[in-house]
């Protein structure tokens, strides 16, 4: 006999284990509910259920008297029936069938799509520039031609046209500073007929083949001479080209300086006289 | 498919098998408990507790009555599957790396590690009336290995021979009566073998090696009959029962997975036809390299254990056996 009527909401809460309502199994049919209640990482009540179907297999008589073996281990204490902490159903995954096509894409390696490649400033293909395939070749040289000629074509103009572009001390109509140093040709500016430029700054791997590589797209030249060290025989750093035309050796200079070759940026500049 | 997810390991799987009629599946790891799940529902039904180090290698018998299980803590064991007890535990000097029964189950090999001092040794014991006095038994035969250490078994046809593979890249048939080599394959493989599986009667076998291929032999002659290229340490192979079609699970080396990414590192389980060697079809699932691979007996689902200490159980799809190979 009851002493005192309690609310209904305490009878409720009183059954609760921890806070937490009990655990329920309810069978409907071939569906078998399963309904849990525990607290998640963040502390908040989460309702669990889970759904089993009964389906009926004919098996052999061994395999269904294995069925009823009872478990043992550390599993001693399972309940029948798959348990949550061993056994998950994990997420849905496809076979991937190839063809051989697609075999040959599969075993690329994978880009990330978000991330771009880079790209070549010389071939403008998908790499790095310092990855090119063509990196020192005549394609080289070729796409900087092509990106400079307009470039190019004003220096050599502007020999006699005067626009606000910088022009070389040397290419100045009417003589230069270091005409006036030297004193070397009283007035006419001793370089007038030369066309010998000086590339420095390359690297000490670099032969003549390297030069001639670099500088024949650009122009015809008459000689070539690559600087090398006597011991070793390595290059030390710079060569000097003799262009047969003068505009050739203005294209070179404006071509070639401040392109990179091998893992340097080249220097090119006019060969000044020997004091 | 929605494979299963077996997590009843702590460590990374290195061997899985299931029984003959498929409804069991026994795992082991690199922790101390060989597990039993069975495989229709993933349900655990048991662990087997007694090994004090990394297991090594496990096999039912036929009748799935007796388990055998080879550990790091210089034991075989003898275990009784339904209840989970030890029948016999047998001391050795090194490892045990590899232990098979034979197909009758009277019989049952297992192969130590050439370790401490100790050479590789394959020994074959009785186990038809198997109890704890097993351990003070000498064994039937013992063969010392002299070269490469045995680093996976099979038993050959009629129970007469043991087919070894070696951490060499060798494979070479043993007879069981006489104790000699019968046969020996050469250099097919360039590095260890980590497993071979029989087809289901027995008259060829795929090998998995760390020289990143999966070769198929006969299992008489030991002749080389097709060959499945991958680019990385193949683990384990195994060859389906109703299809022509063999999978082969690996991955880089163990000790490089942390630096990979699980798209780079080729988890997943690849399928090649076993008469084109082409690869067919590909299943992620693992993070892991995978260890160990086991075709269902019925062919309808394969096990795959990783080096993540997950065991998954796929289900084919409807999809897989209706691809015609092209």
């Amino acid at each position: 006999m009851k002493a005192m009527k309690t609310s209904w909401a305490d009878e409720v809460d009183a059954d609760y284990v921890d806070g937490l309502p009990p655990d329920k199994v309810h069978t409907d049919g071939n569906f078998k509910y399963v309904t849990e209640y525990k607290f998640n990482e963040e502390g908040k009540k989460v309702k669990v259920v889970r759904t089993y179907e009964y389906k009926k297999q004919t098996v052999p008589k061994v395999v269904a008297r294995r069925r009823n073996w009872l478990k043992f281990g550390d599993s001693i204490d399972d309940k029948p029936g798959p348990c949550a902490q061993t056994t998950m159903v994990s997420e849905e995954v496809h076979m991937v069938f190839l063809s051989s096509k697609e075999l040959e894409q599969a075993n690329e390696p994978q880009m990330e799509p978000g991330k771009k490649m880079a790209k070549c400033r010389i071939c403008n293909g998908e790499h790095w520039s310092v990855n090119c395939p063509y990196k020192g070749t005549s394609m080289d040289s070729k796409t900087l031609m092509e990106s400079k000629a307009t470039a190019a074509a004003a220096a050599a103009v502007s020999d006699t046209s005067k626009t606000g572009k910088y022009v070389s001390p040397f290419l100045k109509e009417g003589g230069c500073a270091i005409n006036g140093i030297n004193g070397s040709t009283g007035g006419k500016p001793w370089d007038r007929e030369r066309s010998t430029v000086r590339i420095s700054n390359l690297s000490e791997s670099m032969t003549e083949a390297d030069l001639e590589e670099l500088v024949k797209s650009i122009g015809p030249y008459s000689k070539l001479y690559l600087a090398r060290e006597k011991s070793t025989g390595l290059c030390k750093g710079f060569a000097y080209v003799h262009f047969k035309f003068r505009q050739d050796a203005a294209a070179a200079i404006e071509i070639l300086n401040g392109h990179g070759y091998d893992h340097l940026i080249l220097s090119v500049e006019w060969s000044k006289p020997q004091p | 498919m929605r494979p299963l997810m077996l997590q009843g390991h702590e460590r990374s799987i290195t061997q899985i098998k299931y029984n003959r009629e498929g409804d069991l599946l026994f795992s082991c790891s690199k922790d101390q408990k060989p597990n039993v799940w069975y495989s229709l529902n993933g349900e655990r039904l048991g662990t087997y507790d007694g090994h004090q180090g990394a297991v090594w290698c496990l096999d039912v018998d036929w009748e799935s009555r007796k388990l055998i299980t080879g550990a790091g803590d210089m034991t075989t064991k003898l275990w009784d599957v339904e209840y989970g007890t030890i029948i016999a535990s047998i001391p050795t000097k090194s490892s045990v790396r590899t232990s098979n029964f034979s197909f009758s189950g009277n019989q049952a090999a297992y192969s130590t590690d050439k370790a401490m001092g100790q050479n590789c040794e394959l020994f074959i014991i009785d186990v038809r009336n198997a109890d704890s006095s097993l351990a003070d038994q000498t064994p039937t035969l013992r063969i010392p290995m002299t070269e490469s250490k045995i680093t996976s078994m099979q038993w050959g046809p009629l129970d007469e021979t043991i087919i070894t593979g070696h951490d060499n890249g060798n494979i070479a048939i043993w007879d069981v009566r006489k104790g000699q080599k019968v046969v020996d394959s050469g250099s097919d493989h360039a590095a260890g073998i980590n497993d071979m599986q029989l087809s289901k009667d027995g008259t060829m076998f795929v090998t998995a090696s760390r020289d990143t291929t999966a070769k198929l032999f006969d299992s008489e002659s030991l002749m080389c009959l097709k060959t499945y290229k991958t680019e990385r340490p193949v683990n384990s192979a195994a060859i389906s029962p109703i299809l022509d079609h063999v999978v082969l699970g690996g991955g880089q080396d163990a000790m490089e997975v942390t630096t990979t990414s699980t798209k780079a590192g080729k988890f997943d389980s690849r399928f090649f036809h076993l008469i084109y060697e082409e690869e067919f079809a590909r299943l992620k699932g693992h993070f892991g390299p995978i260890n160990s691979l086991a075709f269902h007996p019925d062919g309808k689902s394969y096990a795959s254990g990783g080096e993540d200490g997950f065991v998954r159980v796929q289900t084919f799809d409807s999809t897989y056996f209706e691809n015609i190979f092209e």
